[in-house]
């Protein structure tokens, strides 16, 4: 241990360093609290000791200087003093020694007092290693997880349609990583698919399990998938991903402009609400199934809810973090709260700001403990679609060719698996007609759902003109899908090229007929409803009209065949 | 502050008696209250979850009841969760957890 001896006492300086030298310690030794100073940046001593009556600078100032340069590094400094007054002993230690040793030196007290500084300065400076080495860590962590942040919210966010005119957010994660996931995108039909879940805890274990949802989501959304098979398919992939003690209180909601209607599937997220245009709450959805990612599911764990959606509704969809949300006094927001708000004084168009600023009121300065979100959803400008192709887009261009596919279901197949997005698949993986694959999947959805309900499952689409008939119509549609045993639906795709001649303008034709094993049904009389502008139902003819060339019914209504022209230029 | 717990043995049932917050801090205090009595040949023993002094509970909490089930055997396991106040009742049954526990 090297040892700095400050001193102006030639004799006290020469007793000490032969003291020290016997022990074996280096000595090097300063006359003025100056010249101290000095020597101790030159030859960097493990220990000092300091006189304090000195020329040129006293002992106090000496230490004082040496303590404020040596900053992160520890150097006892032991005062030698003849004072054992309080007051002066106090002053030692106020000027940052850490020891006295009155003199006349007793050599065995010098030794133990140089022993203890010792095992300081070792547990200072093993201690001062650690936390340079957590500081490091801590570093290494913080770049890490800005990483994973910056691929976490690309990756979530691809495709998302927050931002649709339908949509208000906000969400306040508790950290870098939010443990709620907020997701929209539009289905190939137009329709709105918007999801939020809720990951056990929070933070960066949370969020891992948002990686695969939010693949599953925007993926099956495009190719035109139902909720019911999201919410399979994202079980079955938690289920297999996540540990047993991890889950996803999740809510997934399809709001279709087109045909009205609103789907809600909620495993384990507070009650949906649904407020009419007084801004009164009309309907709570609450949580019918288990959270995704604790058990197989069964056909009944698929179930839906399916309402007819009134334009002027809104739909309000939370996280439990904002109902759990605490004040000072540790108590909850709650459901109750929130509910106070749809109670008829607070216009529609201003209730969720109201309620965010309750929020904010009731937490005061309170510590947020959980991740929060709250979702709008006005269905009045849910037709506000973007004008944009759904987000995968594919740059690819097949020049057209003439190509025939055709699809026989049977009852069984019906049953049990939606077709639909299998039948545009393949229409898009041989042609891509780019910025038409919402237009032919509508017309193929339409064609189908009547050969389906009407012609085989026997629905009534007046059944539809009441709210309660549009619940009854699914309800029935459901039962007798369910009892399905015979009956077929054959549909046939035929695709002609049509480019110009300069090849300016390339595009082609589509004919598509379908035809089902069903009696048959009125579509003159579907003619006549549309004529005399329906309320509900019957749309879909409508719509396929719209869209199309042309639109043939045959035999005793079993049979259609539309045919669709696009181009592209 | 998170909350405590305390055990009760029986010959053939084991009551887990559940105070104060019943959050993610006390994941380890709560799989040491039941992992003797699960594993290996232990299938078939009962467990009762008394929440009579569960102040509060979060979605940890649940997860660790779904840990308790898996390891006591998932569809087999016999464990019922008594005494919630209404707040924490509620919060079971948003998360539906009557069809995988016995509540009461």
């Amino acid at each position: 241990m090297k040892i700095l001896i400050v001193d102006d006492d030639r004799i006290n300086g020469a007793i000490l360093t032969r003291l020290l030298g016997r022990e074996g310690h280096p000595v090097v030794i300063a006359h003025n609290g100056e010249d101290g100073v000095d020597m101790y940046h030159q030859e960097q001593p493990d220990l000092v000791l300091m006189d304090i009556r000195m020329p040129r600078m006293n002992g106090y100032d000496a230490a004082r200087l040496i303590k404020e340069s040596a900053s992160d590094r520890f150097v006892p400094i032991i005062f030698l003093t003849a004072v054992t007054d309080e007051e002066g002993l106090a002053q030692c230690i106020d000027a940052g020694g850490d020891d006295f040793l009155t003199k006349p030196f007793n050599r065995t007290i010098l030794q133990s007092k140089i022993e203890a500084m010792e095992r300081i300065r070792q547990l200072h400076t093993e201690l001062s290693n650690k936390k340079d080495l957590l500081e490091q860590h801590q570093d290494q962590l913080q770049q890490e997880l800005e990483v994973g942040k910056h691929l976490f919210s690309n990756i979530v966010r691809a495709g998302n349609l927050l931002d649709a005119p339908c949509l208000k957010q906000w969400t306040s994660p508790l950290s870098l990583f939010n443990g709620d996931l907020l997701m929209a995108s539009y289905n190939p039909a137009g329709g709105l698919h918007i999801m939020l879940g809720d990951f056990t805890g929070h933070g960066l274990s949370a969020a891992v399990g948002a990686l695969p949802i939010s693949e599953i989501f925007y993926d099956l959304t495009a190719q035109g998938f139902s909720i019911g098979d999201l919410v399979e398919k994202m079980n079955a992939k938690l289920l297999t991903v996540m540990p047993t003690r991890m889950f996803c209180a999740s809510c997934l909601i399809e709001v279709d402009f087109r045909q009205k209607s609103l789907v809600v599937w909620n495993g384990g997220l507070p009650d949906v609400c649904i407020v009419d245009m007084e801004g009164k709450l009309v309907l709570k959805l609450p949580s019918d199934h288990l959270p995704l990612g604790i058990t197989t599911m069964t056909r009944d764990d698929r179930k839906v809810r399916i309402f007819e959606m009134q334009e002027n509704h809104r739909l309000f969809l939370h996280s439990d973090g904002l109902t759990e949300a605490n004040n000072a006094n540790n108590e909850m927001f709650g459901m109750e709260r929130l509910e106070g708000f749809f109670d008829g004084r607070t216009p529609p168009d201003q209730l969720f700001e109201a309620i965010l600023d309750g929020l904010k009121q009731f937490r005061g300065e309170a510590p947020q403990s959980d991740d929060i979100s709250f979702l709008e959803v006005d269905f009045s400008q849910s037709n506000k679609t973007q004008a944009e192709e759904s987000t995968h887009k594919t740059t690819k261009i097949i020049p057209p060719a003439p190509w025939e596919i055709s699809f026989l279901f049977t009852a069984e197949t019906i049953k049990n698996v939606d077709p639909l997005p299998t039948i545009i698949n393949s229409v898009m993986s041989l042609q891509s007609p780019l910025g038409h694959r919402e237009k032919i999947y509508t017309i193929l959805a339409e064609l189908f759902s009547n050969a389906l309900d009407h012609g085989l499952l026997g629905l009534d689409t007046k059944t539809k003109k009441t709210p309660e008939g549009f619940i009854l119509y699914y309800a029935q549609r459901e039962e007798r899908l369910a009892a399905l045993e015979q009956g077929t639906i054959r549909l046939m795709l035929t695709h002609k090229p049509l480019s110009s001649m300069d090849n300016r303008e390339i595009g082609g034709e589509i004919k598509i007929s379908i035809e089902d094993s069903g009696p048959g049904f009125d579509h003159q009389n579907v003619q006549s409803i549309l004529d005399g502008n329906m309320a509900h139902g019957g749309r879909g003819i409508a719509l396929i009209r719209s869209m199309c060339r042309q639109l043939v019914y045959y035999g005793c209504g079993n049979r259609a065949e539309a045919s669709y022209r696009w181009t592209y230029k | 502050m998170s909350g405590t717990i305390s055990v009760t043995r029986e010959e053939s049932e084991t009551v887990i008696n559940i105070k104060g917050r019943f959050n993610f801090e006390m994941h380890s205090q709560f799989r040491a209250a039941y992992q003797e009595d699960t594993g290996g040949d232990k299938k078939g023993r009962r467990f009762v979850i008394n929440l009579a002094g569960t102040e509060y509970i979060d979605s940890s909490a649940l997860g660790m009841l779904l840990l308790l089930r898996e390891e006591a055997g998932t569809n087999e396991s016999d464990i019922e969760i008594t005494n919630a106040r209404p707040e924490i009742q509620k919060i079971l049954e948003t998360a539906n957890f009557q069809r995988l526990f016995k509540i009461s």
